[in-house]
């Protein structure tokens, strides 16, 4: 893998050259923040801009969050990684963005880390791949011959349990729940404005932590997110609780990756398999 | 006066507080530690750097019922949520929450309307304030230097602990804290080396650097006053801002609220419930018209408020330096850094 070091050197260089000759107006990348285990999601408009731009471990940010905060048409360069790179490309299926308004620079990056535990963010969280699926330039080499995990190995404790024991599971879990929202916010996909939860007519919940709310505030949020959620994990990094929700969406997609042979964001050719309608589809889910 | 007792003792003093009351304590839960009500004497856990949530929840709860109802009935009928009339003790508090209580009292108990759910904890309340752990490194994410507060200070606690080795030092510094103190007979009295190792701590706290600046209270409201207007800065500010509300949950001095209704099958309870101004719905008026749509009016709402809006109204920063807006932030949005950047665009 190229270090750490040299991707930055590339980011900032492809970066100084996209606003110089005009590709693009924005640079959705990482930069400086308070300290250096600290970086930030940062947004470069011009090329003194660049210098502020960084590349470490702790940069697991998924940039394609801030994608939809540009009006359409906008020209943006942006710097993804796997994971990321799934994110803008169901975006673009979800016709959030074109293809043509954006420059892809891709990450190929293994090792990444959790800045609040240390530990090394990999398929248990996550997608679990190294290289972008879509680019257009890429700022380091692939990653090839390094073994990654099913990301659904994670899940064969939670399906070891029954319904019920799931039912009090997911209540443990979500009584926790303060209702930040930074989960949906962090998470790509969740771009509804407004948002369901925030909706007062009709109310769907109650605004206090506490189920039902933070049941109906969860459960709604897991399946608007069914055959959507690329596992990049961002949602639950960024729970100041600890919320496993990665455990929820990764079941979701490997139901619907079983049921419609499709995983998402992995082709701007697909369409998001719920508002997609194949003679073929698995009757499953009206068995 | 001053007390002692054991470190791995803590949790006989902790049954004494929860026979005479509530007890409000540390506890270690899974992403950290959290004042909880103590249910388990030794459940009270003083390992800690500083919670997760603020202890404001001690006297403004995430949650608060006021009453409950049924559609219909009249007035009468109304059953008002009782309050717990025990009196209470906040265990463990670092000096810079002790100091957030006294700026949250302009509000609750002070600028014209008082509120009585407030005003009764905190009288009911004996606040045990807690020395940092000189020992251990600071945190980078804490300023609370900037704010003029120190790792040891006892100003604002009942009773200030410090940690001396394997024991915990006990010191009366209000009359509420002289009371209380030689009813707590399962603490031992303190020789005079335990006096002379308290004052010195204290006296040492002024010397535990976290991060600093030099903050005139008139020329910050006045530069944030200066640049309102300044898009340019707000947007670059605000451009990895999720929006989100962890910063305004977890922090000490964040007050504002919510009144929600609940209603289901014809029965209803009117609560009070955490609101944050960085939510989007936080300004939706009822004509639908929102005066902060974008994500940089409502950052720059929270800063305003804290480091200008609040001084000029009340005379006093709304911020602790505790750390943890920054600490806990998603994307690392450091408030600290923002008033440094705005002194200086």
């Amino acid at each position: 893998m190229t270090d750490f070091k040299k991707i930055e050197e590339n980011l900032k260089t492809e970066s100084r050259r996209l606003l110089k000759e005009g590709l693009v107006t924005v640079v959705l990348a990482y930069g400086k923040g308070f300290d250096e285990n600290h970086p930030m999601p940062y947004a470069a408009k011009t090329i003194a801009d660049v210098d502020s731009i960084v590349f470490n471990e702790y940069c697991n940010y998924n940039m394609a969050r801030y994608l939809v905060r540009y009006p359409q048409g906008t020209k943006i360069a942006i710097a993804v990684k796997a994971a990321d790179s799934r994110a803008v490309i169901q975006l673009i299926q979800e016709e959030k963005v074109k293809r043509e308004n954006l420059v892809i620079l891709g990450i190929p990056v293994q090792g990444m880390k959790n800045p609040k535990t240390g530990e090394v963010i990999d398929s248990k969280t996550t997608c679990g791949m190294y290289n972008p699926v879509l680019y257009d330039i890429l700022l380091g080499e692939e990653v090839h011959g390094v073994k990654s995990a099913s990301p659904y190995d994670v899940l064969a404790e939670y399906e070891k349990m029954d319904k019920d024991a799931r039912w009090e599971f997911w209540k443990g879990q979500l009584d926790k729940c303060i209702r930040c929202y930074a989960c949906r916010k962090a998470c790509p996909m969740c771009y509804c404005d407004p948002c369901f939860i925030d909706q007062s007519k009709p109310k769907w919940a109650d605004k206090a932590p506490q189920s039902p709310g933070n049941m109906m505030y969860h459960l709604t949020r897991f399946h608007h997110l069914a055959g959507r959620c690329i596992d990049c994990g961002e949602c639950s990094r960024a729970c100041p609780v600890d919320i496993p929700l990665y455990l929820f969406h990764k079941k979701v997609a490997k139901e619907c990756e079983d049921m419609f042979n499709q995983q998402a964001g992995m082709s701007i050719e697909d369409k998001p398999v719920l508002v997609d309608f194949r003679v073929e589809d698995s009757d499953k889910i009206l068995e | 006066m001053l007390k002692k007792i054991a470190i791995e003792k803590i949790s006989e003093l902790a049954a004494v507080l929860m026979e005479k009351g509530t007890l409000l304590a540390p506890v270690k839960e899974v992403s950290g530690h959290n004042f909880a009500e103590i249910k388990d004497p030794k459940q009270v856990d003083l390992d800690f750097y500083n919670t997760i949530m603020s202890p404001k929840g001690a006297f403004f709860p995430h949650k608060e019922d006021f009453v409950k109802y049924k559609i219909g009935e009249p007035l009468s009928e109304v059953e008002p949520a009782v309050l717990n009339l025990k009196p209470a003790f906040l265990f463990g508090v670092r000096p810079c929450d002790v100091k957030s209580f006294e700026i949250m009292d302009i509000h609750f108990d002070a600028a014209g309307i008082i509120d009585p759910y407030w005003r009764f904890r905190r009288e009911a309340t004996t606040i045990f304030g807690y020395a940092y752990d000189l020992s251990q490194p600071v945190d980078s994410a804490d300023f609370y230097n900037t704010l003029g507060i120190y790792a040891a200070d006892p100003e604002g606690s009942d009773i200030f602990m410090v940690k001396k080795d394997k024991e915990l030092l006990f010191k009366a510094i209000t009359k509420k804290g002289e009371n209380l103190l030689p009813e707590l007979t399962v603490l031992k009295d303190g020789i005079t080396a335990d006096e002379k190792y308290f004052t010195e701590y204290v006296n040492k706290g002024k010397e535990y650097k976290t991060r600093f600046m030099t903050l005139d209270q008139e020329v910050v409201a006045k530069k944030l006053e200066d640049i309102f207007d300044n898009t340019d800065f707000w947007t670059k500010m605000s451009a990895a801002c999720l929006s989100c509300g962890i910063c305004t949950f977890v922090c000490p001095t964040c007050y504002c609220f919510d009144i929600c209704d609940d209603t289901l099958f014809g029965k209803g309870t009117r609560r009070r419930v955490w609101d944050a101004c960085m939510f989007t719905d936080f300004t939706l008026e009822a004509s639908g018209h929102n005066p902060r749509t974008q994500v940089y009016q409502r950052l720059r709402q929270k800063i305003c408020h804290k480091y200008s809006y609040h001084i000029r109204k009340y005379g006093v920063i709304s911020c602790v330096g505790c750390g943890r807006c920054t600490r806990h932030c998603p994307v690392n949005i450091d408030i600290y850094s923002i008033v440094e950047a705005a002194l200086k665009a």
